[in-house]
């Protein structure tokens, strides 16, 4: 049994289709809802954790890409553009848990799996080099 | 044995210069002591890479035909200043934009016509007899411009404030956001490789003194405003509050976008990173003393940034190195420290500005004018009435 974090992309045609469902029943997957977001043309992400057995999990993800849904292996929600980053540590100011840390010789580093999504870090960087993927 | 600035200046002709950061120098000065330093090493490079608000651009757009005198002026949907002469303006770094507000600002305008982008001028007049265009509507880029250069008011500051709030909400200042109940400090030096903290007493630096601005060569061209020279200082001259400031002056041209870059500060405004390289003579074993200085022996204040007056209170005394841990105690508690300026960014420009003097590109330029020692500043008092 392993858990893995995944983000879900929806296209417009894709809504409605009974993707949890067929994810429970067929693939015998667990999941956890971590963030749901659906924009006005009823496009939709979301952040769902799934737990199952390896194969099952790939054969569910094979399932979502074959109906259209964008599959993306995620630790953390927030990504940095390491093209507009220059290491001045502001992020880390307010990145309680630590995801955010400046190494021993001053460059940022971003331990994703210790993210906890509060999005503080995107407000705080004075490059714009932090993006929310949600 | 003293050196002149000429007879450095001959070593970089002939290649023979010996050139290392503020950093590497410490190590130097304790294994050979100050005398054999002194006399081994001929320059010091400085540098910082952070936040300097008061920064921006004098621009010359050339002529158009029939010729606008203009009045009104935005770049990019950024306010500029009209109140020059025909074609001549002064765009602020923290000037917000009209559309997309402190998200693009001045700074951001800058740091595209530096990195080569075309931008949006539009400007607007009266019309006059010789200036009869009302309108004008265009789009230009730096190489476009008759003459392009930034004109920074106050850059480089020698020591400056570590900001905390102890306020139960949190705060967005120019010192970053802050977390409520002393949540967090944060800071904004390059420490001991910091350029006005390896010469405290200006012996090196002054007008004239040719430095790294944004890739190019520039120069300081004045004290910087609010120049506090008369700040406190400890026994050896290094201050230990917000001290000097430098007005600094370089061709956009020649500039590169990796070290001018727009910043936004969340619920405060615009800003720019600006990255400044100074190089300091070694011309004798005083100066040596004063590059050799280490972040444990360079100390601020950690101020109160949720008291909204002029005096904010001040919590603690401490030194670089302390802040550099990764925290500081407080009243018996650990809190967190973060920088705000990029030392990664300033050890680039110290390396480069040392590849710069090492190939024979870069020769110092001595000061034609030191600046007052003993400056102070003062601040601004409201007075009543309608006319006086």
């Amino acid at each position: 049994m392993i858990a893995k974090k995944i983000l879900l992309s929806f296209p417009q045609k894709s809504a409605g289709q009974p993707m949890a469902m067929e994810l429970i029943k067929t693939y015998h997957l667990d999941f956890n809802i971590l963030k749901a977001f659906i924009d006005d043309n009823i496009k939709g992400t979301l952040l769902i954790e799934i737990k199952g057995e390896e194969a099952d999990i790939e054969a569910g993800i094979v399932y979502l890409r074959e109906h259209q849904i964008g599959v993306r292996d995620i630790q953390s929600v927030v990504e940095v553009d390491e093209n507009k980053c220059v290491s001045c540590g502001a992020c880390t100011a307010v990145c309680a848990v630590g995801a955010l840390e400046m190494t021993v010789d001053w460059s940022l580093v971003h331990h994703d799996d210790k993210c906890l999504e509060c999005m503080l870090c995107v407000k705080a960087c004075p490059m714009r080099a932090i993006h929310a993927l949600i | 044995m003293a050196k002149t600035y000429q007879e450095i200046n001959e070593k970089i002709a002939r290649g023979e210069a010996v050139v290392v950061t503020a950093e590497e120098v410490i190590g130097i000065v304790k294994e050979r002591g100050v005398q054999e330093a002194a006399e081994y090493v001929d320059v010091v490079t400085t540098a910082t890479f952070g936040p300097m608000c008061s920064s921006g651009a004098f621009l010359n757009f050339g002529h158009s035909d029939p010729p606008i005198r203009m009045g009104e002026i935005t770049i990019n949907g950024v306010e500029a200043y009209g109140g020059l002469a025909a074609v001549d303006t002064y765009l602020g770094a923290t000037q917000p934009s009209a559309d997309r507000g402190i998200e693009y600002g001045g700074a951001h305008v800058i740091s595209d016509l530096i990195a080569g982008k075309e931008v949006h001028l539009v400007a607007k007049s009266q019309g006059t007899d010789c200036y009869p265009r009302k309108e004008l509507d265009t789009w230009v880029k730096l190489e476009d411009l008759n003459e392009a250069y930034l004109f920074n008011p106050r850059n480089v500051y020698q020591n400056y404030n570590a900001a905390i709030n102890g306020s139960s909400k949190r705060i967005y200042t120019y010192m970053g956001i802050l977390q409520p109940n002393m949540g967090n400090i944060t800071y904004s030096t390059a420490g001991e490789l910091s350029p006005l903290l390896n010469d405290p007493l200006l012996k090196t630096i002054g007008m004239g003194t040719r430095i790294f601005f944004g890739g190019a060569q520039g120069h300081v061209s004045w004290m910087g405003t609010q120049f506090n020279s008369a700040c406190p200082r400890d026994d050896k001259g290094y201050p230990q509050t917000p001290g000097a400031t430098l007005a600094l002056i370089g061709n956009m041209k020649e500039m590169d976008p990796k070290y001018i870059r727009g910043a936004v500060y969340e619920g405060y405004g615009t800003s720019m990173f600006v990255g400044v390289g100074i190089p300091i003579p070694i011309l004798n074993e005083e100066i040596m003393s004063f590059v050799a200085v280490e972040n444990k022996d360079l100390y601020t204040n950690v101020i109160d940034y949720s008291v909204p007056k002029k005096a904010k209170p001040n919590l603690k005394k401490v030194s670089y190195a302390e802040l550099r841990s990764g925290s500081v105690d407080i009243n018996g508690k650990s809190i967190k420290t973060s920088p705000l300026s990029s030392l990664k960014m300033a050890r680039e420009i110290a390396e480069e500005l040392n590849n710069w003097i090492k190939k024979g590109e870069f020769f110092l330029q001595e000061p034609i004018q030191s600046f007052p020692m003993g400056n102070t500043i003062k601040g601004l008092e409201i007075k009543e009435g309608e006319s006086r």
